[in-house]
This record gives structure tokens, sequence and C-alpha cells, in this order.
């Protein structure tokens, strides 16, 4: 037995929600009265209507579903210089009830993942907040492209890891419903159909490379003339870290003027070279590979060590959003 | 800090008063301006001004910033042609503001609310006239709050269709016509290593570019149609240069960046050993419009094209479906494409004319671009990004082929091309001869906006 739901009512429940005020967020198709954006890309974005969510024609969207959590740019507080003083003020953040929908089983496993380092010597409450406003429902994947390798990290195209709910693509229009949580279960509470038809699993991606091999190999080759050879093309740039469902270092800014002006976050990437340059001019990390091999060194020793997971989900944006074609998942199974 | 900063200039709260901004050189206008005071001529105190050295000084981000922080008109002001306190100051200024002037019109700024004059420190009276009629047309205008708004239209959305991305391959395979080329491009490059000509060839390999130090290492270089990437951005690159004398690898198209980097001084072309390739074009938008199929400078060529210049009308056919909308909706197109920008900087990253050791918009002493990823901070960097490269940008499209975000940056690119060759017949990394188009002038550089 299982519970089902049809394409239609599906985009209807959505419709519903979007008429309660809830934030809902899912794949899109992105266009421009120009013309589609490079090749019609599909990006999380927050929906208008339910029926622009796309649920297939895609293997994942270029974005994560992180910024829906941990935004690119959050205004902390704001403040004023009075005469002698100077006053703080409150931002209301921007806080809603929020439903990711059809969003990838790798983009959901990344946010119990991140609840370790959002809440370890300081519980954030902007990310908690949110955290616990929302409700996952994702889509298992029926299809994989080179850049996937979720079965390499101990995930799969069906993990159920942060997911409330997950729907499986039946064919023609029919889509089965695991309901997971009780979160989850309130969201399609009375609108699921009892049905015979139960989703084949999806298989998934071949295993890559092996992590725990990684961890150690990371240990014990900090000065490897693997990274230079492996990595020489990165240019720098942050595409792979901001396009990351895990990766999540932020920078602090003020930006006003002298008599006020707000303090933020804004995402930040290993992969500046400002992200580690010292005020006497010095940089710990001099070069690409130094900043490509803390990458992977955080991914995958640094943070299972201190956390006990690895801080990749598989979901291969660093290799699909990487100008010259790096990756993990390129590093690794050059390993 | 989404509140205007500048303060109303008079009158009741609820009555429209115009903010307006001068930029103004300290040896004419703002002269013109004090004459006008001292011969008590009366104008609309509506003008704040700020005081340059010389219009040659003021950035572009300042008009911005300006309208940023809540002004509802923007003047520059200088002295005329032939007047300037430096000699040639204005003269740099007319060019860059006709060119500036482009890039904001593809942006979709309300240009009716920027205006550029010449007030000799004589022209007490044309500044009380110019002060009240810019005055008078941003009243009538009202305050420009469609700035990085634009007009609500449900741009950039459309109900989902289903259509695959462009998938990467796993491996490329050499197409027909590459097949030939990638063996005689091997051939080459061992005979350059093996002779000692060179000490490392920057190329592609099967998943991006390969950096190859050892002749019986050329088997990893490749020449298909998934050669996208302008390789000459690797040139600036420290951990390259330290390599030693390189050979490099590239198309026509990548080959116009090295025109222009010799030209500004960033590399010695006999430092450098240029392998071109014949290209039949990769199946990018810009290869559609592509000119230059054979690398004209480069020490050997391999292959052979049969591809020949299109129409040259056909080149700006993306800019004008942009120009074709009205202004607002351009505005709010770049507003809609914006909001996904994350700020990665990967357009700058990979463009091989970005070689600054240290960009603008990672000084923050002061912050000149804002690094948050909000709409002020977007705007503000990707118009910095375009004009920085204005006269230099070679239309390699490698800015937007990088974009995580998909967003069209070359059609910020083409508008300053389009500028460029109108204005001034000029086009950046085609003619070694030719004086970079920012940094020189001419007397008779023309425009018609300027009163």
């Amino acid at each position: 037995m299982s519970a089902t739901i049809s394409q239609s009512a599906l985009r209807e429940l959505a419709a519903g929600w979007i008429a309660q005020g809830k934030r809902v967020v899912g794949p899109r198709l992105i266009a421009s009265p120009i013309g589609p954006v490079r090749d019609g890309r599909v990006f999380y974005a927050p929906l208008q209507s339910s029926d622009q969510l796309a649920l297939e024609g895609f293997i994942h969207p270029a974005n994560s579903m992180k910024e829906f959590l941990f935004p690119k740019h959050e205004e902390l507080y704001g403040y004023r210089i009075t005469g002698k003083g100077i006053e703080l003020n409150e931002v209301e953040p921007l806080r809603a009830e929020q439903v990711l929908i059809a969003g990838r089983p790798c983009d959901a496993a990344a946010l119990p993942i991140l609840d370790h380092v959002f809440n370890w010597d300081y519980k954030d409450d902007l990310y908690n907040t949110q955290r616990q406003l929302t409700t996952v429902v994702t889509l298992a994947c029926a299809a994989h492209d080179e850049a996937c390798f979720c079965t390499s990290v101990g995930l799969a195209p069906d993990a159920e890891r942060g997911s409330d709910a997950m729907l499986f693509d039946l064919g023609d229009g029919e889509y089965e419903v695991r309901c997971l949580t009780e979160k989850g279960k309130a969201l399609f509470d009375g609108k699921l159909q009892a049905s015979e038809r139960v989703a084949s699993l999806p298989s998934g991606p071949e295993k890559r490379f092996d992590a725990v091999e990684v961890r150690a190999f990371v240990k014990d080759n900090f000065d490897s003339p693997f990274w230079p050879a492996q990595t020489m093309a990165c240019l720098g740039c942050g595409a792979c870290a901001y396009t990351c469902p895990t990766c999540h270092c932020f920078d602090i800014v003020d930006e006003g003027n002298i008599e006020r002006g707000v303090r933020a976050r804004n995402w930040d990437s290993c992969q500046f070279s400002m992200f580690t340059l010292h005020a006497s001019g010095h940089n710990p990390r001099p070069n690409q590979p130094a900043r490509q091999r803390q990458r992977i060194d955080h991914k995958f020793r640094i943070y299972p060590e201190k956390f006990g997971e690895i801080l990749c989900t598989g979901c291969g944006n660093c290799t699909r959003n990487c100008p010259e074609g790096i990756g993990v998942l390129s590093v690794l199974s050059a390993l | 800090m989404s509140e205007n900063h500048v303060a109303p200039a008079s009158g009741r709260q609820d009555e429209f008063e115009p903010k307006i901004v001068a930029f103004v050189c300290n040896w004419c206008t703002y002269l013109g301006a004090d004459l006008a005071g001292t011969t008590r001529l009366e104008y609309p105190p509506n003008v704040r001004i700020v005081r340059l050295p010389c219009t040659g000084r003021i950035d572009f981000n300042l008009i911005v910033k300006a309208f940023e922080i809540g002004a509802d008109s923007v003047l520059v002001s200088g002295c005329h042609p032939g007047d300037c306190h430096y000699t040639s100051g204005n003269y740099h200024a007319r060019r860059r503001w006709i060119l500036f002037r482009e890039l904001l019109q593809a942006l979709g700024f309300d240009m009716e609310r920027i205006h550029f004059t010449w007030i000799s420190a004589a022209e007490g009276h044309k500044w009380q006239e110019v002060v009240k009629e810019i005055t008078e047309k941003t009243r009538q205008l009202g305050p420009y709050t469609s700035l990085y708004r634009g007009v609500a239209s449900g741009a950039g959305v459309s109900p989902a269709v289903t259509r695959a991305s462009r998938p990467r391959a796993e491996t490329p395979t050499a197409s027909a016509w590459g097949e030939e080329s990638e063996l005689a491009l091997r051939e080459t490059c061992r005979r350059l290593l093996a002779e000692n000509k060179v000490k490392v060839v920057i190329g592609y390999g099967k998943r991006g570019p390969v950096f190859i130090t050892k002749p019986e290492d050329v088997e990893k270089l490749v020449w298909n149609d998934e050669c996208l990437a302008n390789l000459t951005v690797y040139l600036k690159r420290k951990e390259i240069r330290a390599l030693g004398r390189p050979a490099i690898v590239v198309k026509g198209c990548d080959e116009r960046a090295l025109v222009v980097l010799e030209k500004e001084s960033q590399l010695e072309r006999k430092d450098i050993h240029v392998i071109g390739m014949a290209c039949q074009g990769l199946g990018e938008p810009k290869c559609e419009t592509c000119e230059v199929h054979l690398p004209r400078f480069a020490d050997e060529v391999i292959g052979q094209t049969d591809k020949q210049a299109p129409e040259s009308a056909d080149r700006w056919k993306a800019l004008e479906s942009l120009m074709a909308l009205p202004a607002a909706q351009r505005m709010s197109y770049w507003a809609t494409e914006f909001e996904r920008c994350v700020k990665c900087y990967a357009c700058r990253q990979v463009c091989p004319m970005c070689y600054c050791e240290r960009c603008l918009v990672d000084k923050n002493r002061p912050t000149v671009i804002e690094p948050s990823a909000t709409d002020k901070g977007n705007f503000a960097w990707h118009i910095l990004r375009a004009f920085h490269l204005a006269g230099r940008c070679i239309g390699c499209d490698e800015c937007t082929r990088a974009c995580p975000a998909g967003i069209d940056l070359r059609l910020l690119n083409l508008s300053l091309a389009k500028a460029a060759e109108e204005h001034f017949a000029y086009r950046a990394g085609m003619d070694p001869k030719a004086e970079p188009l920012i940094g020189a002038y001419s007397l008779q550089d023309k425009e018609n906006f300027i009163r």
C-alpha cells in the first residue's frame, strides 16, 4: 500500500500554500523577456504560482536550497551614531513559514549537516528560526548526470535524510508520497489517495571514491604535488562554494555612512585570496591549489572530525558550475 | 539601508522637492556657480554641489552612488573643450561619458535624469539657467523610484517548461574537424617542450585546462568542441608564470586578449609562444558572429577553417532585443537577473582583462562597492565590472559562460563594444596598432548630449 498524489493535485496543494502566505520554494525555469537564460537553466526560487514549479527535465538546479535558510545577505542589526553614542536597533528578521518543494534529496541532506555548525558554540537564532519554519518535500532523483556522486558520500537518489516528505515519480503524472515526519504528514494530511502502486527505487550514480580513504589521504598529504597537479586550473572564483548546499562560510560587513548603517553577514568562500589574507600581507594559503586543498580538507576531514559527518552531499554542483571543470568529484576521482 | 540619506531640500514634506547632485570641476563650473551667487542670480536651492579637481577625475561610480543615496537627478559639469585647467581632463571625461551613457542606457537608467554640461567660470547665467531647467524637469519627472526596480511586470518568470540544460560531456571526443588538428597540436607541443623552447604548454585537457611541462604528457592535450575556455586568463597567474616560458593554445577570439594585454603592458609578446587553432565555431552564441576563426598573430596556426565572418549587423542582435524594451523594463530585467547574483566573482576571475592585483570591490577602506549581494551591491558591481572593460572587452563571453547564476553579462559588454565601434570606430584586440580607447582622447570626439 502506498499514498499517491497527482501532479495537478500537487500543484493545487502548492497553490494553496502560496495562498496561505507561505513562501513556497522550488525548482523554477528561469527565462527572461529577451530569451531563455543559458539554455533554460533551472534554479531554486520562490514560486509566485504553482505552475512555475519545474518537476522534470533537469538534473539539479544551478543553485542550492541553503540560501532559503542561510541567505547570501542577511542584516544582523542596524546602528545609528548619535552625538555621543551609538544606538543599536534590531532588524526584524525576514522569517516566514516556508515549504521547500521538489528539492533534491542531496540538498535536503545538507540541512541536518548544517545544523551542527549553526548550533555548535553559538546557537544561530536566524538560521534555527527559519529551519523550524521550514518543511522540506523532496523529489527522489529519477536520473543523474556525470557530476552526481551522492552514493560516494553515503547518500542515494532516495536518501531520506533532511526530508519531511518525499515524492517519487510514478510516471503518467502520479507521485507516490512518503511522509517521513510529523511536519510532512501535516502538509499532506487528507490530500493523498491510497494506491497499490509503489515506486521502484531509482538507481544512483556509480560509487566514484571512498570517503574514508579521502580522509586518510588529505590528512597525510598536506604538501602533496597532487594538489597543484589537480587544481592548477582553478581561477579562484567562489562558484563552487556558493552553489554548494553545505558550504556555509560567511563574512561580517558594516554598510552605511557616518551616521547610520547596518551590520550584515554575507557569504564568503575559502577560494578567495582575501579569505585568509592577514593584515600583515602574509597569506597562509598563497595560491589556488592550497585553497582547493582546504576545501576538500574541510569537507572530508575537518568537519567529520568535529561533527562526525562529511560536509558534502554529492550533488555535483561544484563540478557543474566550475568554469574550468574542477570540482570535488573531478579532484577526488583523480586520487 | 533603503532610505534616502539626502534630506529634502526645502518646502513641506509632502511636496516633492527634487534632489539634484552636481559633480562639478573646481576651475570652471564651480567658479561659474560662485559667480552666479556673487552676481545675485536666483536659482532653485535643489542642487547640491560636489566639487572635484577636474571632470577627468569624476569617477563614474559617483553618478550611480548619487542615485543610490536618493538623488533624483545628477548633473556633471566642467570646463568647455579647450578650456581645461589641466589641458585635457575634460577630453578624457568626454570620451568616458560617451561610453558610460550607453552602458547606463543598456541597464535601463532614466537618462532624462542625467545631465552633462560645460559651464565656464564666466557663465554664471548658464549655471542659473541649467539648474532652473533641471530642477523643473526633475519636478515633472517626480522622484526616482524605479531605480534598481524598474516596473513590476513579472519579468524573468515563465511557466515551467521542460528543457534540459547543455550537458557537459564526461569525455568529449574530437569532432571530425578537430582530430587532425589535435594530433598536430600534440606534435607541435612535444617539439616545443623537447627542444626546450617553452617550459609549459597551457592547453585544453579532457576536463578543463591543463599545464603540460613534459614532452611525454602532450597526449593529455585535446582539441574539440568543448574547448571553450579562454586560456589567456592563465598568463596573469603567478603559479603559472612560475613554471617558466609558456606556449599558449588560443582560438581566434581568445587571441584578441593577447593584443589588448600587450598594449596594456601586461605581457611581452616575445615572452610567450602562441599556438593558434583554426576554429569552426564551438556552438556558443559568440561563435555565430565570430570574425576571427583563424588566429592572426600566432607563432604557428594549426588546422584550417572555411568559416566566414558574418554580416556585421548581426553582432548586435542579442543586444537589440534588450534595447527594444522600454528603459524601465530594461531595468527590471537587470534587477531580476542580478537578484540571482551571489557575488562569487566568477565573471571577474575568468576574465583575461581583469588582472588587477586587488579589485576595487575588495577594497574596504573606504568601501567603494558594497560587497553585499543586494540590489545596490549587485548593480554597483556589474556596472563597475562592465565599465572597467569599456574598450577592452574582446567579447570572449567567458564571464557569461562562467556565471553560475546564468546572468547574460555579455549584453553589458556588447553595449559598450557597440558604443566603442559606433562612436570611435574602435574594436578591442582587433588592431595591434590602435591606441587603447580609454586613456586616449581626440579633440574630434563627437557627442550630442553635453550642452
